[in-house]
């Protein structure tokens, strides 16, 4: 009786103080941020009277930043892609020794800041360093600068997200069972066919979260628009942050918040059922 | 193999709900203060003072808005312990900081506050300021200069001092762009990509109009909007590489600005480190700013506050920070004793400027109400493009 008294309780019990960390510090603060998003007024003075205009007003000024938002991350998180599953591959399969080391190389930005990785771009790409009038001799940069453009601000999106695309794509090729492959070889099929039909649909549960974990941040982030960015590269995350900060504009900046929220959301969501959540959760989950 | 793997499933299913948290979160960010309520009554208190100082004071500042001496020679002459802050980095994120506690008629110990004219005045109203009792100010009465002793927001300084003031005009590379004099200059096309302007709609917008003629002091409407489409169809042309706050420092180092939009204190740090950039006075004229020393609702130790108001008012110790911010010193006097010092500092147009330099500049401009909505709106719809 105990036992069983036991078994049942104690998950609860282990779930506490995360659920008490998530209502306190999510749930609570988004009902207040809703109940913002449908005031009216000005700081000092707002009244909450269901104001849903809020909304149509602030995409109808801010559509263009939420849209660019979205095409920035994306591209971004297809070009940490494209950078990331080779050399997590490499570092999986090839690197030998070196293996931990390439693994320290990756995380090893990460004993700076955000802020001072981004702010050594901003030097990087100033309009008389080397890298801008290499790109701008072979042609690539034709407006004569790189920094305050939206090349700039992918660049840097690709740069800063990129480890927590390398990460779980690694941690998932890492955990192949090799002996797969060696019976692909077996079976005859040629290096492209066993990664087709082997390595790579054994990889995706890496590489869909690696997607998410780098599209989402990167869909909400204004660090990079706003130290790399110029007229015309703002993302919704500056926009935000602006109607908070520099208008006083809290409802217009909870109501972009929570459209913001939802696009995520909706993405997400179509996004795993695409990707399909076996592919996430490995195939357990059918 | 089965369980290993199952494992491993969840273990990524954690590690992509963590993240879908943690981005969910980021759009939360910032609204954990929804309940703004009505304000503290609009009706201003008045501050009584005890007959000396003593206790402690805190103080939030600008950060690099004090030289290194001042305070600890307050506190040696008072006996008065200063708390200095410097925690104010601008002046809506400062007050949107604030403001839920001074509505509950709390200061958060700060007894003194810096802000820049058009957000006390925004603060008066809200009625977050207490009137002074100008008879613990008497260097202020003799000293104050005679410009700034009754701005529209506060005709007779009952509720504020300034503590510097400064203009806002064009910070040129001598080198690459020479010939930009005017503001209207900044829109020539052969400095495309290459000028910046500031993220201030008080100080960037009335400049443009007066590149197009018109008076700040009497413009309409509809002239501020004509100005921001102005600055729009640059900014979409590419004429405007970005717009800044002090960040055009960096900019302009680095030559990816040749000029911008900037305040007269900053060029003059600009300029020692880089004697190519110079501040200049644009042919329309400038914009004449100050920012005030007020104190809050709430405030402890009142009487502390008032004698460090006094106290930076007298000449000699106002030239030991005129010396170090290199702003427009709004106490007059500190030219006679820097001209004794410093006399390079005191010839400076830039920290005292003459009546003649500064004849075509203008204060900056309150805006109010709808209006001030509308056209901060459009403004930060152009700078957010």
């Amino acid at each position: 009786m105990v036992a069983v008294l036991r078994r049942r309780v104690i998950p609860y019990l282990l779930l506490g103080p995360g659920t008490f960390w998530l209502v306190l510090f999510f749930v609570v603060p988004l009902y207040y941020m809703f109940k913002l998003s449908l005031e009216t007024g000005i700081v000092g003075n707002l009244e909450f009277n269901w104001h849903w205009a809020n909304y149509s007003e602030a995409l109808d000024l801010y559509h263009s930043q939420l849209v660019r938002s979205f095409i920035y991350a994306g591209v971004a998180t297809g070009a940490s892609l494209l950078l990331a599953y080779p050399l997590a591959y490499a570092i999986a399969f090839k690197a030998g020794r070196y293996r931990n080391l390439m693994l320290f190389a990756v995380v090893a930005p990460f004993f700076t800041t955000y802020l001072i990785r981004t702010l050594a771009w901003e030097t990087i790409l100033s309009d008389q360093s080397p890298v801008t009038e290499f790109m701008h001799a072979v042609g690539l940069a034709p407006s004569g600068h790189v920094l305050a453009t939206s090349f700039a601000v992918i660049a840097g999106l690709t740069y800063n997200f990129l480890p927590f695309m390398i990460l779980p794509i690694y941690a998932s090729l890492e955990r192949i069972d090799i002996r797969l492959i060696e019976a692909g070889k077996d079976l005859y099929a040629s290096a492209t066919q066993s990664f087709l039909r082997v390595t790579l649909p054994l990889s995706m549960p890496g590489v869909v979260a690696g997607v998410l974990l780098t599209f989402i941040p990167a869909a909400g982030d204004y660090v990079n628009a706003q130290f790399l960015g110029g007229v015309g590269n703002r993302m919704i995350g500056n926009v935000i942050q602006s109607l908070y900060l520099s208008q006083s504009n809290y409802p217009s900046a909870a109501a972009l918040s929570f459209v913001l929220m939802a696009l995520i959301m909706i993405a997400v969501v179509i996004y795993i059922r695409f990707a399909g959540s076996e592919a996430l959760m490995g195939e357990e989950a059918r | 193999m089965r369980t290993r793997r199952a494992g491993r499933g969840l273990a990524t299913l954690a590690v992509a709900v963590a993240g879908l948290a943690v981005a969910v979160g980021i759009g939360a960010c910032g609204g954990g203060d929804g309940g703004i309520e009505g304000g503290g009554s609009t009706e201003a208190t008045a501050v009584k003072l005890e007959s000396k100082p003593s206790g402690s004071l805190t103080i939030s500042n600008w950060p690099l808005y004090i030289d290194k001496q001042t305070v600890p020679d307050f506190e040696k002459a008072t006996g008065v312990s200063v708390n200095y802050v410097e925690d104010i980095n601008s002046n809506e994120e400062y007050f949107n900081k604030m403001q839920p506690i001074l509505a509950k008629g709390e200061s958060g110990g700060r007894s003194i506050m810096v802000l820049a004219d058009y957000e006390v005045a925004k603060m008066l109203e809200l009625g977050y300021v207490q009137e002074l009792d100008k008879s613990a100010l008497p260097n202020v009465e003799k000293y104050l200069n005679k410009n700034l002793r009754h701005p529209a927001f506060d005709p007779e300084r009952s509720f504020t001092a300034p503590w510097q003031s400064g203009m806002t005009g064009i910070i040129v590379n001598k080198e690459l762009a020479p010939e930009v004099k005017s503001i209207c200059d900044l829109f020539d096309p052969k400095y495309k990509g290459k000028v910046d302007f500031l993220n201030e709609v008080r100080e960037t917008v009335p400049l443009v109009m007066k590149c197009e003629g018109v008076d700040p002091d009497k413009a309409t409407e509809a002239d501020w909007m004509k100005a921001i489409d102005k600055i729009k169809s640059a900014a979409q042309s590419g004429q405007i590489r970005r717009f800044t706050g002090n960040d055009y420092a960096q900019d302009l180092t680095s030559g990816n600005a040749v000029a911008v939009i900037g305040w007269s204190g900053d060029a003059v740090q600009l300029q020692a480190d880089n004697p190519n950039l110079e501040w200049r006075m644009p042919t329309e004229g400038c914009m004449l700013w100050s920012e005030n020393m007020f104190i809050p609702v709430g405030a402890p130790n009142p009487t502390a506050a008032e004698a460090f108001m006094n106290y930076v008012y007298d000449p000699k110790n106002q030239a030991q920070i005129a010396e170090y911010v290199n702003y427009v010193t709004p106490v007059e006097g500190v030219k006679e004793i820097l001209q004794k010092k410093d006399p390079e500092l005191a010839e400076n147009d830039l920290i005292f400027p003459s009546a003649s330099f500064t004849k075509s500049c203008s204060l900056t401009p309150i805006i109010k109400g709808e209006e001030e909505q509308n056209i901060i709106r459009a403004f930060d719809a152009v700078v957010n493009e």
